[in-house]
């Protein structure tokens, strides 16, 4: 009887030891693609350019636009 | 819808750097990435050398996301290609995918393991909120929502790199080339990488990944 005690005692300590070997699993859930926000709907920062209006399409494609024809010295220099 | 691209205009560029430089600073770009460089050519070769500033070109058919096995990337209404760097494992199959050489893995710790994947986002950032800070620290800065193009470009001292609308800029190149024409010079009208990025002439515009269409997003 007694040494079924040291059995269990040691099974029991054996149990917990051996509890930190086990793995977690790498993936937890599934990773999924964010859809992303239009460069329109404009940005939550303070460096935003004027001359358009965030949310409208129209205006924002105008005005990159006039920004792309800066790129331009022949329209820049008349 | 306006087809963001990029053109470098190889008689012009003078291999300053200045691209390099303005990306790595408006993106906080770490040490050992290189989104974009400057690849000269016949070095010392008096007239027949030839530098180019390259980076992710945003192809039409972009061999990058043919190969992803995790899918990470997905293409914007303005024919930039993202990735969500969430999703992405660092494998690098992409990088022996790109003809450009674009994606960049920057090792760190030991036995060089690499961490994911970082590229051009033609200063478009990422999925998380626009001009957010995660998405800064994650992508770096979003000028196009902000209503500006890639600072690349856009601070190119002899504008040898043009980027945006691709009507806008091929139409700013092909006047360059008809005054370089009328003046005797230069007759080539051959734009580094086009054909490779965006096939032939006439090829249909690519179809971007609809938010509705991506498996698994959040609505």
């Amino acid at each position: 009887m007694k040494l079924n005690f040291k059995t269990l005692g040691a099974c029991l300590v054996a149990g917990v030891l051996l509890a930190a070997c086990s793995e977690p699993p790498e993936i937890a859930a599934k990773a999924a693609k964010r859809p992303d926000v239009a460069p329109y709907m404009g940005a939550d920062n303070s460096f935003m350019t004027k001359g358009w209006t965030p949310g409208n399409q129209g205006s924002w494609t105008e005005a990159i636009n006039k920004r792309n024809q800066g790129q331009s010295e022949y329209s820049r220099v008349k | 819808m306006a087809r963001m691209k990029f053109i470098c205009d190889t008689e012009r560029c003078i291999e300053c750097n200045g691209c390099v430089t303005a990306c790595k600073n408006e993106n906080e770009v770490p040490w050992g990435i290189q989104r974009r460089r400057v690849v000269t050519v016949n070095d010392g070769i008096i007239g027949q050398e030839k530098s180019v500033s390259v980076a992710c070109m945003h192809c039409s058919d972009a061999p990058c996301m043919a190969v992803c096995p995790v899918d990470c990337f997905y293409r914007t209404d303005e024919g930039v290609v993202l990735h969500d760097k969430d999703i992405c494992i660092g494998c690098g199959y992409c990088s022996f995918a790109c003809p450009f050489g674009a994606p960049q893995f920057l090792s760190k710790g030991a036995f060089g393991v690499r961490s994911k994947m970082d590229k051009c986002t033609f200063c478009s950032g990422g999925p998380e909120a626009n001009g957010s800070v995660a998405e800064f620290e994650k992508y770096g800065r979003n000028r196009l929502a902000e209503g500006k193009l890639p600072l690349c470009a856009e601070m190119c001292s002899t504008k040898a790199l043009i980027g945006g609308d691709s009507e806008v800029i091929s139409g700013i190149y092909a006047k360059r080339v008809s005054v370089r024409e009328s003046n005797g010079r230069y007759p080539s009208n051959d734009i580094f990488g086009w054909s490779t990025a965006y096939g032939p002439s006439g090829s249909p515009a690519p179809t971007p990944t609809p938010a509705d269409k991506i498996p698994g997003a959040k609505s």
